[in-house]
């Protein structure tokens, strides 16, 4: 899927070439056939703010935006993983998925790098593209509505992958989401997300198979993905899909 | 049939053996295992270790897959330690263990950045002009295009650049600068070598080949304690952790061991199983008070109080008393206490303490033709004659053989007198300087007379001028100073324990609020667990102490106690200060390669808080009044001026190094000198004589000696350690600051004489800050280029410690990510853009570099008696004595690059050395063309290659006797000629043991022991200090030879501080201006800055690593006492405002009990680039613990040209003391985030 590679390049750093690029970036999206009209709309605007702009400007405004801080991080792990030792695993997973393509990394990129992780898709079939960023969609979904939020022309790449993903966030809950958000920077969201449970050596619910014990209570929190930014609350119509892949990082 | 049925659920088919029923075919699903298998899987194991300032220096593992690392562990391999000693593993901390996030967090720095507002300039000019030195010039020397970037310092804007654009940028501005204004005008900062040493050497080497400056850190970070060169002639030097565990009895005094030591910190438990004993001395409840057997907790800054009346109790019980014979043979063996000094008369009848007696003072010299004025004299008992022992720093230099601690004096025994009572011709009436008394608002003072008085034996000797003088030994007024009445006559001195005077466990007890009898107790079981085990007594010291303004009382007071019981150089016993240095071991090897020795000599040095209290004008606004820190007894009319003045004085006398150095560029003196007819040294000694050539010094706000450009690299300068931060941000940087004061010219207050004052000072003196890092610190976010370097697991390095004898790599686990690259890479490439860019500008040129009067060089027997200035015309100006040395350089511009990657051809020359020694090298050389090939062409054909880090490694490793046995045996010969004994058996066993790279890379190795060090790497005997000038008898690097708690320069006689006195903090001044006048209506308080390392991060690195943050409180915090929260009205977790004339800090408040009234904590570099909300004072973003600082110098650290008082690199100057200073504390009311977000919101007022 071609326009997977438009989006790629759209989000990547903005450079000259990008920018004498407009015309066969604009041909590839007019071309498209999996698209809505209003979609392509805004991914045509894009394509005009980000080639025709002066593109210091561009460039200054991409390294605030993405280049600093994790909320607006492109490495898709960042989000799911954090810090977690699980990062490392879950990067190598993704590589070997690259691989089993046929592709190998030659770019000094980590493999979760967005832009990079849709050029792979664009090599896929349609509906291995739509798994993929089903699997994807809620990260795809809060960085659009973050990007919203800050009035980014880049928002209408990821409404873009979402209209892809056949998932249509529902914009108003987002919102809402994304504005309660406390940010994630304070130290209550910090000891918030991080917060163990206080280890009950005795079961005040008495039964000692429920896991309630001080051994099943550290097993699942080993099991649990320790994901920073997401939860099943922010991703509307996924709170009984558990995903495979990409969001759990395996 | 189902497949259900078909198979058997609980029985499977037998299967047949075979091999003689040995083996046996088993099938089963093995896939569940994958799970488990997948989690520990990986391709290999690197060997790497964390290069954080940090004396850990542990040995990790860094599991690698797929090219990526996944995890880290703690490394198990290190070589066991002998029967009857725990071992040193496993090694590492939980901030180690959260490394592998740094690579590959968002706020990893992943291409070379450059600030917009430069790089529009930058591309603009490239079109005007086809030279970029021309392009660069045409946007520096324009104001309007400079203020275009400058201003924007700090606030964003960046850009990615590639490595082509920054190394030309960067190449062309340093070409410009060194035409334009000198390569004295480029600095460099990167601290703590030991921690990547190559890392280091990277930058420094491509600094020292142009004539650049490297700046100086250990002193800046106020590590450096003083105390130790003006004790021992040494910088610092300290016991493995592993020694702790041969202690008979601990004391942890400001040290935080299980917090900041935590790799090292199961010694201290360990030996406790041995029955030692262990006392924690800290002001606020501490980790290590929890860990510790007895807490004395003295109130802040007072420790010197402590430290006194601990001696009080040593030198009346175990000295005189009850003498012990240990200590009195150690004493008279190892210190200045049997040596003579020279009362001086005064008006009131009294006399002061002057100086040491010296050969030259008597008749004939007595018989020293060779340096008879730095030669110090005792009393022979045996012969009750005076002698002039062995071992003195005039012996150390011409003569041969004599520079020894054996009791000998012209090849006669001696032994020689401690004391003259009994044996003296009269009592006299000596005055001693007395501080204790001066009133502070904020600590306590006793009331008694401002000079003490009392009676001491003295002996009467003619002089050879004819003069007749009175002699004192220093045994004498040690027993006067600690207050100890010896029954002549009257006497300010005590007779009993509770008498209230100075210098009592009752007089310390109304200062320090420690009761009299734990002193009294404490002090006695110390000394008598030494007395008892010869010397295995031990205080380990944290930094902390030494970062008050009188940090050498706070030192000399534990030193002292240390010496009068002779735990120096023993065993299980000494002093342990592991601050900010981490021992670069390999030192000697490290040299030639870091400061461009191989290619030219000398490199410039500068000391950094000099540089910076000069040229971030922090003495424009200095408060501190001479008067306020002189001594009752001198005369104040000898020290006019403001701190300023000293310093510069100091730098023209040739006591202190310079940079920029003249006020005019170097490169262009030569040439005058030829005009005029002259040699060049000729040419600058008149010049500077008829004042049409002076320091930069002397006027730092001319434009001529701005600074321009600065690198730093494996540092965050801006984040954590710059002092009087608000002022580098205003006058280096040009950029919003937070600074309140107002300076002496809109104030008022004493003037600098020496400086010239500008009622506009210049903003914004740097063109140009680059700065290396993984990370986007705070000096990042100042830059205005930042470099992306590898990290640690991404690059090849080495690392020592003082913790432990071990040498450590640093490899590259994989490649750089992103567009990192290794400082040695990076350098390089700097390099090679500046030889280009040189072409046309700069050629082989002459430039002049002034050289202090160096410590363990032959210049420190520089003015041995009183001080003489040459501006003043009080002395000839002699280059190399009473003035800096002034040495012409030669520098090959276009060849930079070619020298950088080799080796240069000086070692085989002259040789390689250090500390004063030095030996031939030629072997070691020719063995690198080997190991590391040889250039074939060009000016550096048939000189070996240094192209990689490990070329670079392995050039290190080669040259150190540490690492290479052959050299040690030259080295221990080398000074074996200088002491006329032989101690080539320290290293003969090791002859062959050569460590290279690849062997470090395996397993650690432990070193060979060097000259360098006055330890032994030994199989019997743990590291400890002066361990070598004990037992081998080499004399500590002072004027006497000996340990001295006798400190004779005029100097420090006048500033009242030749013996140890308790000073209470200085008054800084900085609150009374701000108290009450910007009121947010919350009640304020005055509050004592403490900054202590902390336990989630080093430094700033790891402080803003996620899994650090959870465990703290995330963000900036402060630590106070309930008491002081009550006043203010302030709760835990309320947002508060600290703030005074420097500048202000916004944090969270921690109650808690463990912080006593008076104090606020802050942990030492908490970034501002995480969760810091606006300031109401300010109105801009909080500050860092630093924006509340500012550096304030100490006359006596800028002494120079005086034996162990000289100055070296890191070893003597004036450090940033900082733990004097207050702040006004107050809740905050509104919390502004200044992000628009809106996330701001409004406390509730205090009520």
């Amino acid at each position: 899927m071609q326009l997977l590679k438009v989006i790629a390049r759209l989000m990547d750093y903005p450079t000259e070439h990008l920018q004498a690029a407009r015309d066969a970036l604009t041909a590839v999206v007019l071309e498209d056939r999996h698209l809505a009209t209003r979609n392509k709309d805004v991914l045509l605007s894009c394509i005009e703010a980000l080639c025709e702009g002066d593109l210091l400007d561009l460039q200054e405004s991409y390294v605030s935006l993405f280049d600093r801080g994790r909320s607006l991080s492109l490495l898709l792990f960042e989000h799911v993983h954090g810090e977690s030792r699980d990062r490392g695993q879950a990067m190598v997973d993704l590589m070997e998925e690259y691989a089993r393509a046929g592709l190998e990394l030659d770019a000094k990129e980590l493999p979760d790098y967005l832009p990079l992780f849709l050029e792979y898709l664009s090599t896929q079939p349609a509906d291995k593209v739509q798994h993929w960023l089903e699997d994807v969609h809620h990260i795809l979904g809060l960085l659009a509505e973050r990007l919203h939020q800050r009035e980014s022309i880049y928002q209408g790449l990821f409404e873009a992958l979402l209209a892809l993903a056949g998932r249509a966030p529902d914009r108003h809950q987002l919102a809402e989401i994304v504005a309660a958000e406390a940010p994630d920077d304070t130290p209550e969201a910090l000891d918030k997300v991080w917060e163990e449970e206080m280890v009950r050596f005795v079961d005040d619910q008495g039964s000692s198979c429920s896991g309630g014990d001080v051994v099943g209570q550290r097993r699942r929190e080993l099991e649990q993905v320790q994901t920073i930014h997401l939860s099943d609350k922010l991703v509307p119509g996924a709170d009984a899909a558990p995903a495979s892949g990409i969001a759990r990082g395996a | 049939m189902s497949h259900l049925i078909d198979k058997l659920n609980y029985f499977r088919k037998k299967r047949e053996p075979f091999a003689n029923g040995h083996g046996e075919t088993h099938q089963a699903s093995r896939d569940w295992e994958n799970g488990y298998r997948q989690r520990w899987q990986h391709d290999k194991v690197v060997r790497s270790t964390h290069g954080v300032n940090c004396t850990g220096s542990c040995s990790w593992k860094i599991y690698v897959k797929n090219g990526l690392v996944t995890w880290e562990t703690q490394q198990t391999d290190y070589p066991r330690t002998r029967p009857d000693l725990p071992n040193h593993e496993p090694r590492g901390c939980p901030r180690g263990a959260s490394y592998s996030w740094y690579m590959y967090s968002a706020n990893r720095l992943k291409y070379p950045l450059m600030r917009k507002s430069l790089i529009k300039l930058w591309r603009a000019a490239k079109q005007q002009h086809k030279d970029p030195v021309d392009a660069w010039a045409s946007i520096v020397d324009d104001p309007r295009k400079t203020e275009q970037y400058k201003t924007r310092r700090g606030m964003g804007g960046f850009v990615r650049s590639n490595w082509d654009e920054v190394n030309e940028l960067i190449g062309a501005a340093n070409v410009y600068t060194a035409k334009q204004h000198g390569p004295d005008r480029i600095i460099g900062f990167s601290p703590i070598p030991a921690m990547s040493m190559v890392s280091y050497a990277a930058g420094s080497r491509y600094l020292s080949l142009i004539g650049g400056v490297c700046m100086s850190f250990y002193d800046w970070y106020c590590d450096l304690p003083p105390a130790s060169p003006m004790t021992w002639g040494e910088q610092t030097d300290v016991p493995e952790s592993a020694d702790w565990y041969n202690s008979g009895y601990i004391i942890a005094w400001g040290s935080n061991v299980p917090q900041t030591r935590t790799p090292d910190a199961h010694f201290f438990t360990e030996v406790r199983y041995k029955g030692t004993k262990t006392v924690a001395i800290t002001p606020d409840f501490a980790e290590v008070s929890k860990l510790s057997d007895e807490w004395l907790n003295p109130k802040q800054g007072t420790d010197a109080a402590l430290g006194m009346a601990m001696g009080h109790v040593i030198l009346r019980e175990f000295h005189l008393e009850k003498p012990s014979a240990y200590f009195t043979d150690y004493v008279r063996r190892y210190t200045d206490m049997p040596y003579l000094v020279m009362l001086e008369p005064r008006e009131d009848g009294r006399y002061v303490p002057g100086r040491f007696l010296r050969a030259s003072d008597l008749v004939d010299n007595l018989g020293q033709d060779n340096n008879p004025e730095w030669k110090t004299i005792a009393l022979d008992e045996t012969s009750d004659q005076l002698t002039a022992p062995n071992g003195s720093i005039g012996y150390r230099w011409g003569d041969k053989g004599k520079w020894n601690l054996q009791q000998q004096a012209e090849g006669q025994d001696v032994n020689l007198r401690l004391t003259l009572l009994d044996k003296h011709d009269e009592a006299v009436d000596v005055a001693f300087p007395y501080f204790g008394g001066i009133q502070h608002d904020h600590f306590p003072h006793v009331e008694y007379k401002d000079t003490l008085t009392h009676k001491m034996p003295a002996r009467k000797v003619t002089l050879a001028n004819g003069e007749e003088a009175r002699l004192v030994t220093v045994y004498d007024l040690m027993m006067a100073n600690y207050g100890i009445n010896r029954g002549l006559g009257e006497d300010d001195g005590a007779t009993s324990y509770d008498e209230v005077r100075p210098y009592t466990p009752a007089w310390q007890e109304q200062i320090t609020g420690v009761s009299r009898d734990k002193v009294i107790r404490i002090a006695r079981e110390f000394a008598d667990n030494a007395d008892k085990t010869k010397g295995r007594s031990m205080v380990i010291v944290g930094a902390g102490m030494n970062h008050w303004y009188h940090m050498d009382m706070n030192y000399r007071g534990l030193i002292n106690m240390l010496i009068m019981c002779g735990c120096i150089g023993q065993s299980g016993g000494g002093w342990a200060h592991y601050v900010g240095q981490e021992k670069l071991r390999p030192q000697t090897g490290w040299q030639p390669l870091a400061f461009g020795l191989d290619w030219q000599r000398p490199p410039r040095h500068m000391n950094s808080t000099s540089f910076f209290y000069n040229h971030s004008s922090q003495w424009r606004y200095e408060k501190l009044d001479v008067t306020e820190i002189l001594s009752p007894l001198a005369d104040p009319r000898k020290y006019q001026g403001s701190l300023i003045d000293f310093n510069v004085r100091s730098e023209r006398m040739g006591w202190l190094p310079s940079a920029p150095q003249l006020n005019r560029n170097p490169l262009t003196i030569a040439a005058e000198a030829k005009k005029a007819g002259l040699g060049v040294v000729e040419y600058v000694t008149q010049s500077l004589k008829d004042g049409s050539l002076a320091f930069a010094a002397e006027d730092p706000d001319a434009p001529e000696n701005h600074p321009r450009n600065l690198f730093i690299w494996r540092s965050n300068l801006l984040g954590s350690s710059g002092k009087g931060h608000e002022y580098m941000l205003k006058y280096l940087l040009g950029t919003t600051n937070g600074l309140q004061g107002k300076d002496l010219g809109q104030e008022g207050g004493v003037m600098p004489q020496e400086v010239k004052w500008h009622d506009q000072a210049p903003t914004g003196k740097l063109d140009l800050l680059v700065t290396l890092d993984f990370r986007m610190s705070t000096t990042c976010l100042y830059s205005d280029i930042v470099l992306p370097t590898a990290t640690w697991y991404e690059k090849d390095d080495l690392n020592t410690s003082d913790m432990h004898p071990f040498i450590h790599p640093l490899t590259a686990a994989t490649d750089p990510a992103w567009e990192a690259r290794s400082d040695w890479e990076i350098y390089k490439g700097i390099a090679k853009s500046f030889s280009k860019a040189a072409v046309g500008h700069l050629g082989v040129e002459t430039d002049v570099v002034t050289l202090p009067l160096l410590h363990d060089a032959p210049a420190e027997l520089g003015q041995p008696f009183d001080v003489k200035d040459w501006k003043k015309g009080e002395c000839e100006l002699i280059p190399g004595k009473t003035a800096p040395s002034i040495i012409p350089v030669e520098r090959d511009y276009p060849n930079t690059y070619a020298r950088f990657t080799s080796l240069g051809p000086l070692l085989e020359k002259l040789g390689n050395g250090g500390k004063g020694i030095s030996w031939d090298t030629k072997e070691e050389v020719n063995f690198l063309r080997q190991l590391n090939y040889q250039h074939e062409e060009g000016v550096n054909a048939g000189q070996p290659k240094i192209e990689t880090a490990i070329d670079a490694a392995e050039v290190i490793l080669s040259l150190a006797p540490e690492t290479n046995g052959h050299v040690a045996v030259k080295a221990w010969a080398a000074l074996g000629q200088i002491t006329g004994l032989d101690h080539t058996h320290l290293a003969i066993n090791k002859e062959e043991e050569k460590i290279r790279f690849r062997d470090v890379v395996a397993q650690p190795r432990k070193i060979i022991s060097s000259p360098t060090w006055s330890g032994l790497e030994d199989e019997h005997v743990s590291y400890n200090a002066g361990y070598t000038n004990v037992h081998e008898l080499i004399p500590w690097r002072t004027l006497t030879g000996r340990q001295q708690f006798y400190q004779d320069h005029q100097w420090m006689r006048d500033f009242g501080e030749a013996l140890l006195v308790y000073r209470p903090p200085i008054d800084t001044k900085a609150t009374q201006p701000m108290m009450g006048k910007k009121t947010n209506g919350n009640p304020e308080k005055a509050l004592n800055w403490i900054t202590p390392h902390q336990k989630w991060g080093i430094h700033s690195t790891y402080s803003d690593n996620l899994l650090m943050l959870t465990l703290s409180r995330g963000g900036p915090i402060v630590w106070l006492s309930e008491d002081d929260a009550r006043d203010i009205g302030v709760e835990d977790n309320d947002w508060i405002e600290l703030f005074n004339t420097n500048g202000s800090i916004a944090a969270r408040a921690v109650v808690s009990q463990r912080v006593m009234p008076g104090m606020v904590m802050m942990y030492h570099a908490q970034e501002r680039i995480v969760n810091v909300p606006g300031s109401e004072i300010t109105g801009t973003r909080g500050g860092i613990h630093n924006s509340v600082t500012r550096a304030c110098p100490k006359p006596t650290h800028m002494i120079g040209g005086y034996a162990q008082q000289s100055y070296g690199f890191n070893y003597y100057g004036t450090v940033g003391s900082n733990r004097d200073e207050f702040v006004i504390v107050r809740k905050m009311k509104r919390v502004d985030w200044l992000d628009g977000e809106g996330n701001d919101y409004a406390q509730e007022a205090v009520k």
